[in-house]
C-alpha cells in the first residue's frame, strides 16, 4: 500500500487514512454481506496495515499476504488478519492454505505475549502466542511493526519483557515469575477483565462482521458459541479456557475441511480406493492439489470406521530394515572419506538406523556437526581444533574461585540445577550408575560448559536427558559436547524462556491431528485437551523417557535423517495417539486421565510400528501437513541465522 | 464399597526444582524413596485413596516440573485444584525465598473462587541432610512466614527418611476437603463407578 522503507514508523497520516478506509469497507461488508443486529459505530479500527504476509514455506510462491488491524469494541481489542483473495488463477496457495492462516477477530484478552523479530535481512516480524499457541509469523512487507505495539499499547496493558526487549508481554501480573513467561491462558485475567458473558458476545459479534473474505460463518462455529454459552457457570473458568480452544479451533477446522476436500478422496470408499489416491498423490506433481478440487467429490471424510482409518497407515508404512553396517558403511565414502551420496544415506539409516558400533562414527554427520563433504584429514583436524576450543569455555568456569562464585549468584544456581539433574538422570544404566561415577561428571562439565557456551540459554531440565545419549555414545568428552550443541542448533528452542519452540510443536501437533484424525481432533476439543500438554515431555526431550535407551538411540538416528520430514517426531506423536485412539475416545478420557494414561505408555511403545505409522502418516499429510507447520518450528533450523540466542552469545562471552 | 460416596479432592504440589516434590508424592503414596527420580518434565499425579469419618476420597495429588522456564504450563494443571502444597528446602535459602512466588503464582493461575481463605500447606523438606547440620532457614522463620500468610500448617519432613510425610498429607486431606466439600460430587451407585475408580487406584502405583 505505501512501500516506505521498512524502518520508516512516520506513517501516521497513512495510518489515519486507513483507518477511516478501514471503517467504511467494514461497514460496506456489513450492509451487503450480512444483516448485523449490531452498531457499526460500536466497532472502530485502530490500526491498519496492508501487505502484512505469513510464509508458511520457504517458497516465496507460497506466501500469503492479507491485511492486518486491530478493532477496539467497547473497552476489548481485537485482532484481525484476513488474506487477500487470491489474484491470479495459478497462485500457489489454494484457498485452503489461506483460511487456515486466517485470524478472525482474536481477543486481546487471550493473548501472552507479541515476540517482535529484526533479521538482518528481510522484513520485520511478530509472532503472536494466544491461548498457548504461536500463530505463525506476521511479516511486516510495508513496515509499521513499532506503530502496531504503540497502538496496542494505547488500549491494553502490554509491558515489555525485563528479560528480552523484544517480547511484549500481554496480561501481564508484575510478578517475577509471570513475566518470564509469555504463554497459555491467564483465567485470573479474563475472569476479571471480561465478564464471562459479554467477553463472547462481543467476540460473536465482531465475527459477524468481519468474516467478510468467505462470507459464511460455519453452522458448526454457530453451535458451538451456542453450545458453550448454554453451558453458562458464571463463575467457572474453564468457559473461558472452552472460548479461547474454539478459538485455536476455529483457525484450524475451517481449513481442515478444505484440506480434506483438497487432499483426500471418497472417505467411505473401500481401502484399496483410497489408497491408491494417497500413493498417487506422492508422485504427482505440485499442482496436483488444484487439479483435485474439480476431480475430487467434496466430501469430508471422516472415516465411518476408525479402525479401518487405522488399518490403512498400517500397511503404508515400508517394512524397517536392519541397521547401517560397517561394511556398507564404507560404500557410502569415497577413498578420501567424504561422503558421496548423503540423501542416499539418510534414506538408508531412515529405514534401518546404524548398528551399535558404528554410532560413533555416523551420528556426528547426522547432527551436523562434521559436513558430509569432510574428508578423514578434515575431520580429524577439526577434532584438535574443536577440543581446544572447548577446553578454553570450559576454563571460563573452572576458573572462577569459590571467592568469586560467593557473589556470583547466576552461576551458583545454574551449577546447582545441573548437579541435581545429572545425578538424575539414567542412573541405572551401568554407564552411568554407581557413585562418583566419572560419566556423571562428564555430564556436568559439558552441561556446565554448555550454558557458558550459550549463556542466555543457560540450562534448563530436559538438557540433561538430551545430552546422555550423545555422551554415552560419543564417550570423548569435547565430541560430546559440540554434538550436543548441533543437536540444540535444532533443539535449542525447545527451552527458551517464554516457550515458543515447544507452542508452535504444540501448535503444528493440533493441526496435523486436525489433518489427518478430525474425529480425534473434535474430541480433543470436546474434552479441552487442544494443548496438547500431554505431549509436552515426548517433544521436549524427543521421547528419551518414552523407549528403552536402546530404542531412544534408533529413533533419534532415523529423525536426525530428516528423511522425509524435519518433523516427522511430530508425525511419530499422531502415530501413538493413533494406535490408542480407540481406547481414549472408547474410555472417555478427560485431560488429566489422558495425561495418565499417556505418561504411562512410556516403555510400553513399541517402536517400529510406530516409525511405520508415522511415515505412512507423513506422506498422506504431504505438503499440506508441511504446511501446517510453521516456519521455524523446532527441529528447523532457526529462521535467520542472526536470530535470538545467537547472537547474544557475543554479548556475554 | 459400592454404597460409599467418593470424592475426588485435587492437591498440587509446587516448589523449586529438587526441593523434593517427586520423592514426597512418592512417600506418601508408595511408602518408598529414590535417590533415582528423573527430574519431573511436564506434570503428572499419583492418586491415593483416603478415608474419612467413614467416607472414602481419592487423593488425586499433581506433581509439576520445579524449573521456572515451566512455569507457564502450570494453569493447565492447577484448576480446579482444593489444596496446594509448597515446599522448599531447607538447605536451600533460594527455595525458601522463592516460596512466595509460587503462591501468587498458583493464585493467579488457578485463580480459586476464594483466595483469601484458600488451603495452602508449607513443607521444609530434607531435614535429614547432613543431620540438620547444612540446613539455612531455620524452623522459626520459616513458621513465622507461615503465619504471616494467614496461619498456614507448616511440617518439617524428610522424603527420604518419611519423617512426618504421613502427618502433613492427612493435614493436606483434610484441608483440602474442607475447601472441595462444596464441590462434592456424588457419583451414581453402579458397577462403572467402581472399575473407573480401582483403575485410578491402581494406575499409581507406579
Ligand atoms: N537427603 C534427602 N534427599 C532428598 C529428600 N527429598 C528428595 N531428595 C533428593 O533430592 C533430589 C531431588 O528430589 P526430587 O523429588 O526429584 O525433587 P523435585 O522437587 O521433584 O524436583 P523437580 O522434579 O526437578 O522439580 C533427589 O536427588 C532426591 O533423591 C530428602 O528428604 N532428603
Ligand atoms: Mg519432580
Amino acid at each position: 500500500m505505501n512501500g516506505t522503507d521498512i524502518h520508516d514508523l512516520s506513517d501516521d497520516a497513512d495510518y489515519a487514512a486507513a483507518s477511516k478506509q478501514g471503517s467504511s469497507s467494514m461497514t460496506r461488508n456489513d450492509s451487503s454481506k450480512r444483516s448485523s443486529s449490531t452498531d457499526p459505530e460500536d466497532a472502530e479500527v485502530v490500526y491498519l496495515k496492508d501487505n502484512v504476509t505469513i510464509h508458511p514455506t520457504q517458497y516465496a510462491a507460497e506466501r500469503i499476504s492479507g491485511r492486518l488491524k486491530l478493532i477496539k469494541q467497547g473497552s476489548s481489542l481485537f485482532m484481525t488478519w484476513i488474506p487477500y483473495k487470491v489474484q491470479s488463477s495459478n497462485a500457489r496457495p489454494s484457498a485452503g492454505d489461506k483460511n487456515l492462516y486466517t485470524i478472525k477477530a482474536l481477543p486481546f484478552s487471550d493473548i501472552q505475549s507479541i515476540r517482535r523479530h529484526t533479521p538482518t535481512i528481510g522484513w520485520q516480524y511478530v509472532i503472536v502466542v494466544s491461548s498457548g499457541l504461536a500463530f505463525p509469523p506476521l511479516y511486516f512487507y510495508s513496515g509499521g511493526v513499532r506503530e502496531f505495539l504503540a497502538t496496542i499499547k494505547q488500549h491494553v496493558l502490554i509491558v515489555r519483557s525485563s528479560e528480552d526487549a523484544n517480547l511484549f508481554l500481554v496480561n501481564n501480573f508484575q510478578d517475577p515469575l509471570q513475566r518470564t513467561l509469555s504463554s497459555l491462558e491467564l483465567p485470573g485475567s479474563l475472569a476479571s477483565r471480561i465478564p464471562s458473558s459479554s467477553g463472547s458476545t462481543s467476540d460473536n459479534n465482531l465475527n459477524n462482521k468481519h468474516t467478510p473474505e468467505d462470507g459464511h460463518l460455519s453452522s458448526t462455529q454457530r453451535n458451538n458459541k451456542q453450545r458453550q454459552k448454554s453451558h453458562d457457570p458464571a463463575r467457572d473458568i474453564s468457559i473461558n479456557v472452552l472460548e479461547k480452544f474454539s478459538l485455536v479451533t476455529k483457525f484450524a477446522r475451517e481449513t481442515t475441511s478444505q484440506l480434506f476436500r483438497d487432499n483426500l478422496v471418497d472417505g467411505h470408499g473401500p481401502n484399496e480406493k483410497r489408497r491408491t489416491n494417497w500413493a498417487s498423490k506422492d508422485h504427482q506433481s505440485q499442482d496436483m492439489a488444484s487439479n483435485d478440487v474439480e476431480v475430487v467429490p467434496k466430501r469430508v471424510p471422516v472415516p465411518s470406521d476408525p479402525i479401518e482409518f487405522d488399518k490403512i497407515t498400517l500397511v503404508w508404512g515400508q517394512p524397517r530394515q536392519h541397521p547401517l553396517g560397517l561394511q556398507e558403511w564404507s560404500t557410502f565414502l569415497d577413498y578420501e572419506g567424504r561422503i558421496v551420496d548423503p540423501n542416499a544415506l539418510k534414506k538408508r539409516i531412515f529405514y534401518g538406523g546404524v548398528e551399535h558400533n558404528l554410532r560413533k562414527e555416523v551420528w556426528p554427520f547426522l547432527l551436523g556437526y562434521y559436513s558430509y563433504d569432510s574428508t578423514d584429514a578434515e575431520r580429524e583436524y577439526a577434532w584438535s581444533v574443536k577440543k581446544s576450543e572447548y577446553e578454553t569455555i570450559k576454563n571460563q568456569w573452572q576458573s572462577i574461585s569459590p571467592e568469586q562464585a560467593k557473589r556470583f549468584t547466576k552461576f551458583r544456581e545454574r551449577k546447582g540445577l545441573i548437579e541435581k539433574d545429572v545425578v538424575r538422570t539414567d542412573r541405572s544404566l551401568s554407564f552411568y550408575d554407581g557413585d562418583d561415577n566419572p560419566n556423571v561428571r562428564l555430564m556436568h562439565d559439558i552441561l556446565l560448559t554448555y550454558s557458558f557456551y550459550n549463556f542466555d540459554l543457560g540450562y534448563c531440565q530436559g538438557m540433561s536427558d538430551l545430552l546422555s545419549p550423545i555422551l554415552f555414545i560419543m564417550k570423548d568428552e569435547s565430541e560430546a559436547f559440540w554434538c550436543f550443541v548441533s543437536l540444540l542448533e535444532r533443539l535449542g528452542p525447545n527451552f527458551n524462556r517464554d516457550q515458543s519452540g515447544m507452542h508452535s510443536q504444540l501448535f503444528a501437533l493440533s493441526k496435523l491431528v486436525e489433518l489427518l484424525d478430525s474425529p480425534l481432533h473434535n474430541y480433543f476439543k470436546q474434552n479441552d485437551c487442544l494443548n496438547y500438554f500431554f505431549c509436552f515431555r515426548w517433544l521436549l526431550i524427543q521421547f528419551k523417557r518414552e523407549f528403552e535407551y536402546e530404542k531412544t538411540l534408533r529413533l533419534w538416528e532415523v529423525l536426525w535423517t530428516h528423511y522425509p520430514s524435519e518433523h516427522l517426531h511430530l508425525y511419530v506423536c499422531i502415530a501413538i495417539l493413533k494406535r490408542h485412539r480407540a481406547k481414549i475416545m472408547g474410555e472417555q478420557m478427560d485431560f488429566d486421565t489422558l495425561l495418565k494414561f499417556i505418561n504411562e505408555l512410556s516403555g510400553q511403545i513399541d517402536l517400529d510400528p510406530i516409525l511405520r505409522d508415522a511415515e505412512a502418516l507423513c506422506v498422506c499429510a504431504g505438503e499440506n501437513g508441511a504446511a501446517s507447520i510453521p516456519p521455524g518450528t523446532p527441529p528447523s533450523l532457526p529462521i535467520e541465522d542472526s536470530s535470538i540466542y545467537h547472537n547474544q552469545d557475543d554479548e556475554v562471552l | 464399597m459400592p454404597s460409599r460416596r467418593r470424592t475426588l479432592l485435587k492437591v498440587i504440589i509446587l516448589g523449586d526444582s529438587g526441593v523434593g516434590k517427586t520423592s514426597l508424592m512418592n512417600q506418601y503414596v508408595n511408602k518408598k524413596f529414590s535417590n533415582q527420580y528423573k527430574a519431573t518434565i511436564g506434570a503428572d499425579f499419583l492418586t491415593k485413596e483416603v478415608e474419612f469419618e467413614d467416607r472414602l476420597f481419592t487423593l488425586q495429588i499433581w506433581d509439576t516440573a520445579g524449573q521456572e522456564r515451566f512455569q507457564s504450563l502450570g494453569v493447565a494443571f492447577y484448576r480446579g485444584a482444593d489444596c496446594c502444597v509448597l515446599v522448599y528446602d531447607v538447605n536451600v535459602q533460594k527455595s525458601f525465598d522463592n516460596l512466595n512466588n509460587w503462591r501468587e503464582e498458583f493464585l493467579i493461575q488457578a485463580s480459586p473462587s476464594d483466595p483469601e481463605n484458600f488451603p495452602f500447606i508449607v513443607l521444609g523438606n530434607k531435614v535429614d541432610v547432613d543431620g540438620g547440620n547444612s540446613r539455612v532457614v531455620s524452623e522459626k522463620k520459616a513458621r513465622a512466614w507461615c503465619a504471616a500468610k494467614g496461619d498456614i500448617p507448616y511440617f518439617e519432613t524428610s522424603a527420604k527418611e518419611g519423617i512426618n510425610v504421613e502427618e502433613a498429607f492427612q493435614v493436606i486431606a483434610k484441608n483440602a476437603l474442607k475447601n472441595g466439600e462444596e464441590e462434592e460430587i456424588y457419583l451414581p451407585d453402579t458397577i462403572d463407578v467402581g472399575s473407573t475408580s480401582q483403575q485410578r487406584a491402581s494406575g499409581c502405583d507406579c
